[in-house]
Parts: structure tokens; sequence; C-alpha cells
């Protein structure tokens, strides 16, 4: 999974050569979450993972794990209870960047292979993934501004997205309002924070993505992860690309070909381009 | 044949042996394309390329008589800008095959992306199977045909051409109608699909343009307007607010005019040396102002006698001696000039010692053979006076001979798309810009022309995406046609736009010059050039000025192309008064005097290259100028 992400990433890399980030989905235990956060080195990142113990400790939950990767801390902690405040405290806490059964995401400056190089991501073995190459304008290029997106306060959403929503603050008003929070100001965070109420609405997932058609204004082409199931929409001006191709193994979606035949080096793929204003979606 | 595989050899690779096999008279055969961009781009020779898999992006872009066969599919822009040449994709296409086509002949197998065929001019684009949305947007003229169905909005805001329909029509676009279709036609169409063996016995439906959309009802009066150059457009009420009601009240839309703000903004008159300049007669042998442009990525820079350009001024906009003119007056001073959306005229460029050529978002005259010809290429995201907006020619300068060289149809009022249709985003424009260095053989430079207005995000951009060098244009920037609203209202003021711009540049790291800033919009003279290269600007370009030298009387009528000297206009009568050696003279002396200005102040303050002119050397005259530079605020009133 992991080499495949990155095959693919770095075939796109010329739309984004700042940082790279990964959300992948390993197996997992329901009564345990993985939490992934950006502490940065050396004394700050003891100074972060001080205080993330801590925060831990006081929420009643028990770390079982605790590993320093790259500029990462990754925890397996086990929590029983309302996943929402948990994941607002320890976000509070730190800069947490992914939180769920299965989901961890990894992201930082850098190519594909600069960041596998610092985070071993090739080795990652799992079901499906997201990837993302961002060019950034922002002063400093931070680990934090990259993508995937994790929905803030859900449990195993994972988004990534090219484009712009140009109604991000009246859903971003909307949804602050009913008390969702949001780490950035960045609409991709406001696209999975949206699908991920829906879902803990009762929606599913192809409900979810079919509303953001309707709802989400502006320019898009996005795909959507939870434990079990990955999405994609397409806005109805098809500014964004995507292109797909499904075999009886996989079902890869990315920008260009260029990135899925990377993982079919020397064929040619029967590949389709989904068309303006559509859903799909697949389960493991 | 010869055989090329990419598996071990890269596109660029590849690309410059298909151009010696071009010339060689040898056919090729690509293997291992696995879908990568830029295959085949800027071959100009008749020979036949066929890829064992997939292409990506602008597969065939910019050829001119080549034939490509691809066995699968292919991304954006296939065939992109082709004016003879024939490309058969054995499978599926992505968005916008087929743009700006000028006369190839391109067969899709498969489906076709979205936005197909966009601003196309002439030939044919075949898509076997289902099209996406908006084929035929804003296309010119050729013809569209489509086996299978067609997605929404067909035709939308096309002004030329035709498509066919075999399959359903999901709906039509703005200003599209389904009109009958004539035997002769439908005998054209068998013909051309028996020529590719392309088996087909369904019903066509045709589509074309309805008609309401392509000129205003009522046109912009041609009077002699308000000029932007009277003391009069000051104030808040005044002569020119009182004509603009006026004449709205007889048009009832916005106005659209040429020249650029009327209102004051703070500018390089609100800066001034901090020092005081001794003058010397000698200055110009004292100092050095000369300097090379366009090295970042190792192509061949422009070489100029000082860090002036002429501003990149459309044929059409301004007339043909108008553009001999200044292509006459930028080499005697040994500067370069920039054709500017429109097209290159075959005497500017033997006039012009250094010329620069525009790609607009219509492609209107642009084309690899020109590319090729010319000393840099600049692509154009928006200008000062109009950001976001597309470009605007009014039908009275839509004469046949324009029309031609652009490739629509005459008379009508011209509008261009506001976006390019191949670059939606900054991760396009990459993709972009690497299909203009592989059809110009990574020889010359590639700059951008953008307006001022979101400054910090589009320079950062412009750097990460490896541009050559940047003209920006501040809110001032002149126009030979646009919305009023947009001239006076949209973007930030010049001075505002080279502060950001060079704070940029420091964010992300850019050395000094890395990437020069060419700034624009209300250089009138050799002081503000000064001035703009003391806050960072690596060269300035005047537009509006140069007209000013060569004749232009301000007198507003640049959109109506009723110009009375000549300049902004199409009518042969008006431009017989043109004396094109007489104005050439004249915008030379004017160069010339900008030079002598500038030579004097980089003497006068003590230095010997005009790049030593720093900061330091800036006071600011008004607190709003000092707010906008951060320069000091010294009150000398
Ligand atoms: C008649 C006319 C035509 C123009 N055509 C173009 C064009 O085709 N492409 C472009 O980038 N800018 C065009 N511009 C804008 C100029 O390149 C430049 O940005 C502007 O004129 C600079 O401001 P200044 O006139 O105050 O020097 C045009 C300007 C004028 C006056």
């Amino acid at each position: 999974m992991g080499r495949d992400l990155i095959a693919m990433l770095d075939g796109c890399q010329h739309r984004g050569p700042d940082s790279t980030g990964f959300a992948l989905y390993a197996d997992g235990a329901d009564d345990l979450y993985r939490l992934r956060f950006y502490v940065g080195e050396g004394a700050e990142a003891a100074v972060s993972i001080a205080r993330i113990k801590e925060i831990l400790a006081d929420k009643g939950a028990e770390l079982l794990a605790g590993e320093q990767v790259g500029g990462s801390f990754a925890a397996s902690v086990r929590h029983a209870g309302d996943v929402r405040p948990f994941a607002y405290a320890m976000e509070h806490a730190a800069k947490l960047f992914s939180l769920g059964h299965r989901l961890e995401i990894v992201k930082d400056e850098g190519t594909a292979h600069e960041v596998d190089a610092r985070y071993h991501l090739s080795a990652i073995q799992g079901t499906h993934g997201l990837g993302h190459v961002r060019l950034a304008t922002e002063s400093a290029v931070r680990p934090e501004a990259a993508h995937p997106f994790w929905a803030t306060g859900f449990s195993d959403i994972a988004i990534v997205h090219n484009g712009q929503i140009t109604n991000y603050w009246k859903w971003r008003r909307r949804l602050e309002k009913l008390g969702f929070e949001f780490r950035t100001d960045n609409d991709s965070e406001l696209i999975a924070v949206y699908l991920a109420k829906k879902l803990s609405d009762g929606a599913s997932l192809k409900q979810a993505l079919t509303d953001s058609i309707e709802d989400m204004d502006g320019t898009f082409s996005f795909l959507v992860s939870t434990g079990n199931e990955i999405g994609y929409a397409k806005d109805r001006l098809a500014a964004k690309p995507m292109v797909m191709v499904e075999t009886d193994q996989l079902v890869a979606i990315a920008s260009e070909e260029v990135s899925l035949n990377r993982l079919f080096p020397g064929q040619a793929l029967s590949t389709r381009e989904p068309l303006p204003g559509t859903i799909g979606t697949w389960s493991r | 044949m010869v055989t090329l595989d990419l598996a071990s050899m890269s596109v660029r690779d590849a690309n410059r042996r298909l151009r010696e096999l071009g010339e060689a008279g040898e056919d090729a055969e690509i293997l291992n394309p696995d879908a990568r961009h830029h295959i085949g781009v800027g071959l100009v020779h008749p020979i036949t390329v066929r890829v064992r898999g997939s292409a990506g992006y602008f597969c065939a872009g910019l050829t001119d008589g080549a034939r490509f066969e691809i066995d699968s599919n292919v991304g954006w822009g296939v065939g992109d800008n082709i004016y003879n040449g024939t490309v058969v994709v054995g499978g599926n296409a992505g968005a916008v095959a087929g743009v700006a086509i000028r006369g190839a002949e391109i067969v899709i197998k498969g489906n076709m992306g979205s936005r197909a065929g966009q601003v196309m001019k002439a030939g044919t684009l075949l898509c076997c199977g289902n099209a996406s949305f908006m084929a035929g947007t804003m296309m010119y003229g050729g013809r569209i045909v489509i086996l299978g169905r067609s997605g929404e909005k067909l035709g939308e805001d096309m002004t030329g051409g035709e498509i066919y329909v075999a399959g359903g029509i999901d709906s039509l676009g703005t200003d599209a109608m389904e009109i009958d279709i004539s035997s002769d036609e439908v005998a054209s169409l068998q013909d051309f699909l028996d020529r590719h063996k392309i088996p087909f016995n369904g019903h066509f439906r045709k589509v074309v343009n309805a008609g309401t959309k392509l000129r205003y009802t009522t046109p912009e009066p041609t009077l002699r307007n308000q000029s932007c150059t009277q003391a009069s457009v000051g104030g808040f009420w005044n002569e020119k607010t009182k004509e603009d009601i006026e004449v709205k009240a007889v048009t009832g839309r916005y106005r659209v005019r040429g020249y650029g703000t009327a209102r004051a903004v703070p500018h390089f008159n609100d800066i001034a040396f901090r020092k005081e300049i001794a003058p010397d007669a000698d200055a110009l042998s004292k100092v050095n102002l000369a300097m090379t442009l366009g090295d970042r990525s190792g192509a061949k820079p422009l070489s100029l006698s000082m860090p002036v350009l002429i501003a990149p001024m459309s044929y059409g906009a301004l007339s043909r001696s108008t553009k001999l003119a200044l292509g006459i007056a930028s080499r005697l001073s040994g500067i370069a000039e920039n054709t500017g959306e429109g097209g290159m005229i075959p005497e500017e460029r033997a006039e012009a010692g250094q010329l620069i050529f525009q790609c607009l978002s219509g492609r209107l005259g642009w084309n690899v053979r020109d590319m090729q010809k010319a000393d840099a290429i600049e692509i154009y995201i928006s200008q000062g006076a109009k950001p976001g907006l597309g470009g605007q020619l009014m039908a009275s300068k839509v004469t046949p001979e324009l029309a031609a060289i652009r490739g629509i149809p005459p008379g009508i009022d011209l509008r261009s798309p506001s976006r390019h249709p191949d670059v939606l985003g900054a991760d396009d424009l990459v993709i972009k810009i690497e299909e203009f260095r592989e059809a110009t053989g990574y020889a010359k430079p590639i700059s951008v022309k953008l307006g001022a207005g979101r400054v910090k995000d589009d320079i950062k951009i412009a750097f990460k995406d490896g541009f050559d060098f940047v003209e920006l244009d501040g809110l001032q920037g002149s126009t030979g046609a646009a919305s009023a609203e947009v001239i006076e209202h949209v973007g930030i003021p010049t001075l505002a736009a080279i502060v950001e711009a060079i704070e940029a540049l420091d964010e992300v790291g850019a050395k000094k010059n890395e990437m020069p800033i060419v700034l624009m919009g209300g250089i009138k003279d050799g002081v503000d050039a000064a001035k703009a290269i003391a806050l960072g600007a690596g060269a300035v370009a005047v537009g509006t000025a140069a007209l000013i030298a060569g004749g232009c009387i301000s007198c507003m009528r640049c959109q109506a192309g009723y110009c009375v000297t000549g300049i902004a206009t199409q009518n042969p009568q008006h431009e017989k008064r043109y004396r094109t050696d007489v104005e050439a003279g004249n915008i030379h002396r004017f160069l010339e005097s900008m030079r002598w200005q500038m030579a004097a102040i980089v003497h006068g303050l003590g230095k010997t290259d005009v790049r030593q002119l720093c900061r330091d050397d800036l006071v600011a005259l008004t607190p709003e100028a000092a707010a906008i530079t951060g320069l000091p605020f010294e009150d000398r009133s």
C-alpha cells in the first residue's frame, strides 16, 4: 500500500513539489485508537510528547505504545466513551494529524520519496489510502498545512481535494454553530468535517457525497476515505482532473493517468474519467 | 521506423530525437509511454509517430504537419493548437481534447472529457464515443463530430463552427441552437468517417451559434470622450463621471473603454529620492544600464541595453503600423518588444530586434511556427486593467484581415475566455510551461504576465512553477478595451504590487533577480523606472507612455476603433494618417530620454550600475505611500 502510493505520488510530483502526505488504513481494533501527532524534533518534540501523555492520562486514555517517527509521534491508545470530546482535547494539546482505529496520516515537507525516507512508509501494508502533493503559497511550508486532512473530531475519516470551495465560510459557520471545530482555514478540512457529520448522522457515504455536490460551491475533485470505504466527488464544472482504473484487485484514482500507470508499468490501461457532478464509492 | 523506449529515455530526449527524425523524414514508434506528458510536442515536420500505450497531457501539442497514432488513452489537451496534422487516439481522451486546433484532424475512438474543442478555429475533432460536458465551448470555427452522446451545455458560447451529434444531446449551452443539416454536410461527414475507416450509419443533429450574443445591441458611442489625462477627472462628481452616466443611459450596460484608471492612486509620484542628485551631462557613459533577462532556467536570455521593455500590446487593439513603429523603436533602443494577444505579424518580427510572443486564453494567432521565431514566450494570466476578464475587441476592429490571423469570424464583438482552457490552477500551469519549453527546445525564456491582485500568492506560484521572469502590471495599467468597472476598481496599485512581489520572493527564498519582475502600469518616464528598480523591480515596461510618445492624443476611442491618429484602429482611412517611421523615431527618442534619466539618477546617487539602486535611496512623500512601501515618511510639502 505504502509503496503504491509513493509511486503514484512520485508520478505527479510536478503538481506540488513542496509537501507530500499520506492517509493510510491498516487493520485495527474497535477499542484501540491510533493517533498521529506532529511534534517536530529535539526539545520541542519532548515537550509536545510530555503534554500529549499528560492529556491522555487526564482523559482516562491508556497509552499502549508511543513511537517517534520523523517529526511525528505515533500513539496507540485505549479509550472508551465519546470520541469527539476526546479527539478535540487531544487536538488542543498538540498538532494532531489523525485519529482513528485504522487511519494514520503522515505528511511533511518534501517529495514522496523524501517523506518516505523520514517516515518509512514503503513498508506499510494496508487496505486503502490517500495521497497528496502540494504547492504551498504560505510564508513557510508547514507540515500541518499539508494534505491529506483528517475530519477533525471524527474517527477514521480523511480527505484529499484539488480545487477551491467558494462557499467555505457559509458552511464553516454552520458547522461551527453545531459545535464542530476546525484546526485550519483549509477548505479540504471543511469538506471532511461536512462529510463526517453526515456520516455520523447516519447517512451512507454515497448519500453524503451526493449531498456535497449540491452543497459545495466552486471547483473540486476530492477523494474521501473511512475505515471501510473510499469515495470521490467531482464538481459540475469538471474543472479539476480525475481519472481512474478499476481491476479485480484494486481501484486507483488520480489526477493523471501517469500516476495510475506507475502501478502498471508498460501496460495500456483501460481508464475512465468521472463525469461532471458525479460521485462513486467502494467498500473493502 | 525508429523505436524510442520511454522506459529508458526521458520525454525530453525522445522529443529531441523525434525532431531529428522528422527532419530526416523517418517515422518513429514510442514504447512504454505510460501516460507521460508532452509526447511529440513541437514537431513541425511530416513524421508519423506511433505511441504504443497511453500518452499524458498535450500529446502532439503545438505541432504542424505530423501524424500521431496513440494505441490507448491521452490526457488533457490532445493535439493542442495543431495547424495541420492528424491525431488518432485508440482509447479515451481527457479534458479539452483538440483545444485551439486550427486545421488538425483529431479522431478519438473512445470517449472524450469536458470542454473539448475549446477555442478551436478550424479542422475536425471527431469523438466516436460520448463527449462530456461543454464540448465546443467558445469555439470560433471548425467542426466537432460526436458519434455517441453529448453531455450538458453543448456549444456553450460558441461563436462559430459546427457541432454534429449522432447520439443524444443532454443540453445545449447558451447561445447555441440546433438547425437542419444539409445533404452536402452529411456527405462531407461520411467522407471524413470513411477516410478514417470509422463505420457509421446513424443520423446527425447539427448545432451552431444562435447569434444572440455576438454583438452588443447598442455599440459604444464613438464620440471623443472625456480623457483620462484631463484634470477634470479628479474630484467626486466630474465631467468623466457625468459622461459615464450619460453613455450608460444610452447603452444600458457597463462601459467598455481603453486606457488605465482615471482616478488617482498612490504612485511613484508619491515617493522620491532621498539624496540630492548632481546632474552630469556625461552620466550615460559612466554607468551600466544593460542587462540580460530570462536565463533562470538556462534559456538564451533577452539582452537589453537598459531595463525597459515595450509592454505587450496586441495587433488588433493597435494598428499594424503602430506595432511596426513599436518594433522599430525597440530595436533602435536595444530593448524588447512584445506581440501581446492576437498573433505575430511578419513585419513586426522583422523590425523588432527581440520579440516576446504572448499566449492568451483565446489562442488567437498563437502557433508553434511563430513560437519558434520568437525570442521569448509569455503566458498571459491577467493584466492590471482587467484581472479576471478575457480579452475584448469590438466588432469595428475585427476586420477580415485581423479575423484571418486570429482565426475567428469577422465582425463579431470578440471575447476571449477569462481563463486558459487548459490551465485551471497552478498545478496545470506547470504542465503548460513544460509544453512551451518542449516546443521551443528549452532555448527560450518563458515569462508570465500577471495583473496585480493577490500578488503574493501569484508571485510564489510563478517562482515555484519555474518562470524565467514575470511581467507584473498594477491597477493603473492600460488596455485597449475593458469594462470601466474593472479598470477602476479591481486590483492593487503598481506601487503596492512591486512591494508585495519582492516580499513574496523573499519569503520563498529567491535570490535577488533570480526571477526578475518587469513592472508596469503607469510608468511614465525614466524617473519612475529608477524608483521601480530601487524598490526591487528588475526592469519596467511602458505601454501608454510609448503610445503617447508615438502620437496618441488620448482621445479615448480605442475601444471603438475610431482612433483619429491611426494607432488604436483597424480603419485604413485612419491608419493612413499614421507615419510609421516618424512615430518610430518619436518613440525611440522618448525611450532614449528614459535611458538618460535613469543614467543621471544612478550616477547622481554615486552608483555605477542601475542594479545598485535600492530602497535606501527612497523616501515616501505621503503617509499612504509610506504605509504601502514601508519607506520612511518625509513630509516635504
Ligand atoms: C492598446 C493596448 C493593448 C494592450 N494589449 C495587451 C495584450 O495584448 N496583452 C497584455 O498582456 N497586455 C496588454 N495591454 C496592457 C499592457 O501590456 C500593459 O500592461 C499596460 O499598458 C501597462 O500600463 P501603462 O500603459 O500605464 O504603461 C494593452 C495595453 C494597451 C494600451
